[in-house]
């Protein structure tokens, strides 16, 4: 029998017409960098430290912070309360989407409570949370785990219900419990569902994480930005921003890492957000 | 394995009424016996097929597997694709049955490359489903559902899909293999060509309700190849079935039958699986 291999996707520099396509990206990636940098160092310059900090002062910053110590405890706690919140959110939004699946009618009949939940503005809990919680670590991470549970959630939920329901057929026919059918088959399928719930819910995560420690901490990058908004201290505000950004590039890096090798079997990476 | 189906109904409950899907269906399948099933679109033969592999119940009726069973599954099915897994590779696609029923990961394996050689796919061993043709991806199909040992293979148009040329050819390898160990098969079809290579005996069925007409015998000689369909015998017996059906055909396409829709079909054998809540 002939038949031949359905193609695999063809890289753009296989087919012969960018041969330095990737030394050209690469080199204008670097040129956008410089030209981000040198309109930033200008605008700086223009306007001042006390409306726009420079990234020389920035970097200053950063290390003196480094040096003191004070900058690994702030992304210290900030990361803490995003990961608790993320770990304990995420695991009961990843769960609930498979529990619900062994009753559709139970998720249909839920279904107007669960949009109305997803419609309230999490962000505006801040304060009713450090009300029942307080200041401290724990009404961070419920802050946290309430969004990334109902983001988590969503996507796991359009996960499991878009398994085929064929392959369901033939497992139970073979004689599959249910237990087994959902390790094999819909924990598979929702898996790249869950993927993208992750990625939006990582950086979100750590948002929620410094959003709660602007209204009230003792501790966190979050405090440190409020802090130096307080003492109208330009350099520090920047600083914070550009920590709590790095710190989000760091976590998504590794995040990549993990969807690289648990999805290999997709022949493109496609994003699946609800 | 026998099969006998015995005063089969099935009713679909719908918001404008319950619509009769089956009206009473009997049909015997005999022993190692290749049976199609042919009829207009929407008279009821998956839900047919969905009731003999056990996935929906009728709401009348019964199906029987009468006979001393010598294997490990009693049903297999193939569908319309493929439906393979994606996430796993063409080797462990196929086992899904020993492998789901809890055989020792050793003994399937063997079985997985004795049926992979079979549909003449052993190459592909190690590739990811998205890596093959159409064509590949229902022979891997059809050595999952052999790799499952059943007595009975349900197959619901399973080249339904398949470009022209290649159909031809996965018909002709289907009648190699089942010629090698014959087993009762149920063939679901809606072509008549494809029902008269492939079967002993054909069900013509009449549009919704779904009964059974008439119940033709192929006389056309065994091995059949692609030959054999200009065989007199062939063309005889597939004007016989086209006279049968043509009446049935027009009037499924007049009527345009809602329990035609698949949807509907598949939220049925949902709610079926799951029992209320």
């Amino acid at each position: 029998m002939n038949e031949a291999v359905t193609a695999r996707p063809i890289k753009i520099s296989e087919r012969g017409w960018g041969g330095g396509s990737r030394r050209k990206v690469t080199l204008g990636r670097i040129l956008f960098g410089i030209g981000c940098l040198a309109i930033w160092q200008w605008a700086h310059a223009r306007l001042g430290t006390e409306w726009i900090a420079g990234p020389a002062e920035i970097l200053g910053r950063a290390a003196e912070l480094a040096r003191t110590g004070e900058l690994w405890v702030h992304v210290w706690v900030t990361f803490g309360e995003a990961l608790l919140g993320f770990l304990i959110g995420g695991s009961a939004g990843v769960l609930l989407p498979f529990l619900l699946r062994l009753s559709p009618r139970l998720t249909r009949a839920l279904d107007p409570y669960l949009a109305a939940a997803m419609g309230v503005p999490k962000l505006s809990l801040a304060p009713l949370l450090i009300l029942w919680f307080g200041i401290g670590l724990m009404s961070k991470v419920v802050f946290v785990g309430a969004l990334v549970f109902f983001l988590l959630f969503f996507n796991g939920l359009a996960g499991v219900q878009s398994v085929d329901s064929r392959l369901v057929s033939m497992a139970r026919v073979a004689g599959g419990r249910e237990w087994v059918i959902t390790r094999e088959i819909v924990w598979h399928t929702a898996l790249p569902f869950i993927f993208a719930g992750l990625k939006v819910a990582l950086p979100r995560a750590i948002s929620a994480a410094v959003v709660g420690e602007f209204i009230a901490a003792e501790a966190g990058l979050g405090y440190y930005i409020n802090n130096a908004r307080s003492m109208a201290d330009t350099v520090g505000i920047f600083t914070g921003v550009v920590l709590v950004t790095a710190l989000v590039i760091v976590v998504n890096g590794a995040l990549e890492l993990v969807q690289a090798r648990s999805l290999a079997w997709r022949p493109v990476d496609r994003d699946m957000v609800v | 394995m026998r099969v006998v189906i015995h005063g089969l109904t099935k009713e679909y409950v719908t918001g404008k009424g319950n619509i009769r899907a089956l009206g009473g269906v009997n049909l015997e399948v005999r022993d190692r016996e290749f049976f199609g099933v042919i009829g207009p679109t929407g008279c009821g033969k998956t839900t047919l097929l969905n009731i003999v592999a056990g996935l929906q119940k009728p709401t009348n009726g019964s199906v029987e597997f009468v006979g001393e069973k010598r294997t490990q599954a009693m049903v297999s099915m193939v569908f319309q694709d493929a439906a393979l897994m994606p996430w796993r590779t063409v080797d462990r696609n196929v086992p899904l049955g020993p492998e789901f029923r809890g055989d020792a990961k050793p003994m399937y394996q063997r079985v997985t490359q004795f049926f992979l050689e079979m549909v003449r796919l052993l190459d592909f061993s190690s590739a990811h489903p998205n890596e093959l043709s159409g064509g590949m991806k229902q022979k891997v199909a059809l050595a999952r559902a052999l790799a499952n040992d059943p007595e009975v293979i349900l197959m619901d148009e399973p080249f339904a899909n398949l470009d022209a040329q290649t159909r031809l050819l996965l018909r002709e390898e289907l009648l190699r293999i089942w010629e090698r160990d014959k087993k009762t098969v149920i063939l679901v079809t809606h072509n008549i060509e494809e029902a008269v290579m492939l079967c002993d005996r054909i069900a013509v069925m009449s549009a919704a309700p779904g009964v059974v007409k008439n119940v033709i015998t192929v006389d056309v000689r065994r091995p059949r190849t692609l030959k054999s369909m200009s065989d007199p015998d062939f063309v005889r017996c597939l004007e016989k079935i086209w006279d049968l059906l043509r009446y049935e055909v027009d009037k499924a396409m007049r009527e345009n039958h809602p329990s035609a829709d698949p949807t509907l079909q598949e939220k049925q054998s949902r709610r079926n699986y799951f029992g209320w809540w």
